[in-house]
């Protein structure tokens, strides 16, 4: 059977010199492997010539059983694992995830360990902003901004590689605080690199966002209103960009976020255009929040004193019978995590970062589950995309900045 | 104004003291442990009580089946029924009606990590080489009750660190926390008193009494396993294996006609222990020494794959030669073999064996072999090393077989008797005697779990796993049928009896009534067996639970064999499916 259209209509046109094409609708594949596609995901779109009938967007590529792999490790050995969840800002799930466990356990971790993780995790905030921005732009046509970008970004990553030990993988913290401090002269070193990022940041704003062409392919595309954006269970700068006033910094403070004074960002559009502006103005609160907290944060521990949680020095370890009871049962039986369950979400750079844990009293979770900000996002693509031009679908794709990690897990 | 003092009427006397309150509950005892109404029996030990409430209080020294010492002080708790301000130990305390009882007070707190400061004091910093790590109640107590530095300045008093009490047992006096267990075991339980505290204060130690010099006594193991530290090693264990890798299966001990019951904890597929597993009506909380190396039989000198031929001439050779051998040699000497059964084997090995032997032999007596009789003592050892006697007899007599004893068939050997076919190589007479006897038969096919003289006269040695190999039943001398599980899967080539009498039977030309599983041969089986039909094979199997303490990766990291999930039963976080179910 021949589909609608198949057949060649020989009623004579108005205009003798148009075209009679055959035209049927076309399914073809974007990804799981695609360079416009900057994650392996994979999405079947249904064409009519350059107009997205229908879409499928199709995760699972990158799934390695992150949540199951959980139960197979004790709490600490967890943190490895969320590292390569937004493998774009690792600290987010670092600290979001020790921040779910700590809250499990009822811990309160100290309070320049609070500072340190609040400067670890606006770092890779602007960190990824400046992925999003300088790869929207490098997708439109746009090198120059994606080189101004990446400049910032690997000065941010020389700082995290130093505050961390890895520029990507970061693993930093441990359950009730973090594993190191900030190094020697770090702090100024910061300060100092954030001089350079708003200088590259803004060279990136100048050039995009009143850039004519830039403007054009941004401005009204990957529209989406806020009850769809709600519906969908948007979160993060996708959700803002849609008029909704909600970020959990300051719905729901944790760390030190009511001590620091800063502003969300709000959008009126919920196009690409306003995701995208979302990113640059958060990278101007970020550099904002990081230079408060250097200022206020101060001296101390950055974890907490208690051997049930803390490895104990290792001196203490080596020469002493509780210190090697200690060091013994943390790492063979993990962190006692008394039984209970706890959703606790922290505000990540696409949005809220979300951990349901579940203990069973052992060393081990019983359950992990991750509310991935990218997930509810990338189910909302279709929506957006749909009845749209093809060529939308690529800044769309770009501003919800899918994160393959945590999307598929 | 004091006058007026003076003048006042002298008060009316006192009211005579309540007499205690009557019990809210007759014939038990009603009191409040940690805000929870208990109510026991008079004579409950408190800990018991607070168990049952969900409260946990720490213990050294106590041992539900020992006197009480009250020494370790980790017990103490506070109660209404104590003299103001002081605390009371809970193991010695009797429950009274109406008494308060707190476990969790600032108090007792504070008072439990003053005794764990105390005895980490002079314990040495010994966790990475010792075999109780993982599995040690220092560990566990210091972890809950003490988490806080040392505070020790200056060095610990060393004491001997390896002091054999007897070829078993050596002591490391260092890492003892003087709770006298082992003191009191030796006393009440194995009725042999050479333990003894010498010393006084910090330079206590627990030793062997000058008079007797070395440890004697058929139960000196179980020190090993009620000592809450690792003062008390097992020399035969010491430095082998960390116990977080090991997995534990409930099991049965095969070194008697006791059937002690036991966890057997392997790794991969070899035991490295045996302990004893609680049951009230049998063994209590022990097991023997010689039980308690039972365990090597199952890893050492194993037939792994089926023979062929006899001494020198043995080859090795696969499952289907193995079947065409025996069915070969057994139909050469049709109507004419005999038929040895050894009460080493399980009801369902023997169940499935006695129908081949009836079936496809169309035999009418079977003989009986197995281990030699051995010492007896009055606890837990009988003359009889034999684990399944009874159940042999039972189901013998249930099946219509008359049962001879083994010297009429060594006799017979080389005269009426020239072929013969045996369950297990184990025979109550000198192997090299029985090897030289075995010589004379034409046909000798054979079951056999390890090597031995036996084997090596037999034309045909069918490989055999072990009990802990598979799923089945002991009857023991009482006649009490016991389930035991599985461990991992059979070694080698081998297979279970119950499989090869299946395979035998069905290689001769007759379909058994039984099939895939140990547990379908008792099913199949067992209803004509008047003592086993009632037993419920699947409710009695003990619970394949999780070790406590520090467990393993449910996963192939801790060195369970390849194919474990889908040959064995998986028991993840304690959860695991019974067999066939």
């Amino acid at each position: 059977m021949a589909a609608a259209g198949d057949e060649y209509d020989p009623t004579p046109s108005d205009d003798e010199l148009e075209a009679h094409l055959q035209t049927r609708n076309m399914v073809v594949n974007l990804g799981p492997s695609h360079p416009a596609t900057h994650g392996t995901v994979r999405l079947r779109i249904e064409l009519d010539g350059e107009n997205i009938v229908k879409m499928d967007t199709e995760v699972g590529f990158l799934h390695r059983g992150f949540q199951k792999s959980c139960e197979n490790v004790t709490w600490t050995q967890v943190l490895p694992y969320t590292d390569r969840l937004d493998y774009v800002a690792a600290l987010h799930n670092n600290f979001g995830y020790l921040t779910a466990v700590e809250s499990l356990m009822g811990v309160d971790i100290p309070e320049r360990a609070k500072y340190i993780r609040v400067i670890g995790a606006e770092l890779h905030r602007i960190s990824s902003h400046l992925t999003t921005a300088g790869a929207l732009s490098l997708e439109l046509g746009g090198f120059g901004a994606f080189l101004f970008a990446i400049e910032a970004r690997e000065l941010i990553t020389d700082r995290i590689t130093e505050l961390t030990g890895a520029r990507l993988t970061t693993s930093y913290g441990r359950i009730g605080g973090l594993n190191r401090d900030v190094p020697d002269g770090w702090n100024e070193k910061v300060l100092k690199t954030l001089l350079k990022v708003e200088e590259l940041a803004g060279e990136v704003d100048t050039l995009l966002s009143r850039n004519r062409i830039f403007t054009d392919r941004t401005k009204g595309t990957g529209v989406i209103t806020k009850e769809a954006a709600l519906d969908f269970g948007f979160t993060g700068p996708c959700l803002r960009a849609c008029g909704v006033n909600y970020d959990v910094r300051k719905a729901n403070p944790y760390w030190v976020y009511d001590k620091l004074d800063f502003e969300v960002a709000i959008g009126h559009n919920g196009d690409n255009f306003d995701r995208y502006y979302m990113r640059v103005i958060e990278i101007r609160e970020s550099i904002k929040m990081i230079r408060q907290a250097i200022a206020q944060m101060p001296q101390g521990p950055v974890m907490v004193d208690d051997w049930r949680i803390a490895l104990p020095p290792k001196e203490n370890v080596y020469n002493s019978i509780e210190g090697v009871i200690s060091h013994f049962k943390l790492v063979m039986e993990g962190v006692p995590v008394p039984a209970g369950e706890v959703y606790s979400a922290t505000e990540s750079a696409n949005g809220e970062l979300g951990w349901y844990l579940k203990s069973d009293g052992s060393g081990r979770p019983y359950k992990v589950h991750v509310r991935a900000p990218g997930y509810q996002i990338l189910a909302g693509l279709a929506h957006m995309c749909e009845g749209k031009m093809l060529a939308d679908l690529i800044p769309t794709f770009d501003t919800i900045n899918m994160i393959g990690g945590e999307v598929e897990q | 104004m004091s006058d007026e003092k003076k003048v006042e009427a002298p008060k009316p006397a006192a009211p005579p003291p309540p007499g205690p309150p009557p019990p809210k509950n007759p014939g038990f005892v009603t009191l409040v442990i940690d805000g929870k109404e208990v109510v026991a029996k008079p004579g409950t030990n408190m800990i018991e009580a607070a168990k049952s409430v969900g409260s946990e209080i720490p213990y050294y020294c106590y041992h539900p089946r020992l006197s009480i010492a009250a020494n370790c002080r980790m017990c103490m708790v506070e109660s209404s029924a104590a003299p103001p301000g002081k605390l009371v130990p809970a193991c010695q305390t009797g429950i009274t009606e109406g008494a308060v009882i707190k476990t969790n007070t600032d108090k007792v707190r504070a008072q439990q990590k003053m005794v764990m400061e105390f005895l980490l004091l002079n314990h040495p910093v010994d966790c990475s080489i010792c075999d109780q790590a993982g599995e040690c109640k220092l560990q566990d107590y210091y972890m809950k009750y003490d988490f806080k530095a040392s505070r020790l300045e200056g060095g610990k008093i060393l004491k001997n660190k390896r002091k054999k009490l007897n070829d078993l047992i050596v002591i490391d006096q260092e890492r003892c926390v003087m709770c006298t267990r082992c003191v009191r075991f030796m006393d009440e339980v194995a009725k042999a008193p050479q333990l003894g505290v010498f010393g006084r204060g910090s330079h206590e130690v627990v030793d062997v009494s000058p008079a007797y010099g070395k440890l004697e006594s058929e139960y000196s193991g179980n020190i090993v396993d009620i000592c809450p530290v690792g003062a008390l090693l097992n020399t035969d264990f010491r430095f082998r294996a960390r116990a977080w890798f090991l997995s534990a299966t409930p099991s049965l001990c095969t070194g008697c006609s006791k059937g002690c019951n036991i966890y057997a904890d392997f790794m991969g597929q070899d035991v490295y222990r045996y302990r004893p597993r609680e049951n009230d009506a049998i063994n209590k909380s022990w097991m023997s020494d010689t039980g308690r190396l039972m365990y090597k039989t199952i890893n050492k000198h194993r037939v792994l794959r089926s023979l062929s031929g006899r001494g020198d001439a043995a080859k090795e050779i696969s499952h289907p030669e193995a079947i065409k051998a025996a069915t070969e040699l057994l139909k050469a000497h049709a109507g004419k073999v005999a038929f040895m059964a050894s009460p080493v084997a399980s009801n369902e090995d023997l169940l499935a064996a006695f129908a081949f032997a009836r079936d496809a032999l169309k035999l009418t007596t079977v003989y009986v072999s197995g281990r030699p009789d051995g010492i007896a003592d009055d606890f837990l050892r009988t003359a009889d090393k034999n684990p399944n006697r009874k159940g042999l007899e039972n189901i013998a007599r249930a099946f219509g077989l008359t049962v001879k004893p083994f010297p009429e068939l060594a006799n017979a050997i080389g005269k009426s008797v020239k072929a013969l076919f045996a369950v297990g190589a184990e025979v109550p007479e000198d192997e090299a005697v029985f090897a030289k006897r075995a010589a004379e038969l034409s046909a000798f096919v054979m079951t056999a779990t390890n090597e031995s003289k036996v084997t090596a006269a037999a034309d045909v040695v069918l490989a055999t796993s072990t009990h802990i190999e598979d799923e089945g039943s002991f009857t023991q001398e009482a006649g009490i049928t016991q389930r035991f599980r599985r461990a991992f899967p059979p070694k080698g080539d081998s297979l279970p009896n119950w499989k090869w009498a299946i395979e035998l039977s069905t290689s001769l030309g007759l379909e058994l009534k039984a099939a895939a599983s140990s547990r379908e041969v008792f099913k199949a089986l067992s209803p004509s067996v008047p003592e086993l039909a009632a037993f419920e094979w699947d409710k009695q199997a003990p619970i394949n639970q999780k070790r406590p303490g520090i467990t393993s990766l449910p996963t192939g990291a801790d060195g369970r064999p390849p194919g474990w999930r889908e040959q064995g039963v998986p028991n993840i976080r304690g959860l695991s499916l019974p067999r066939g179910t």
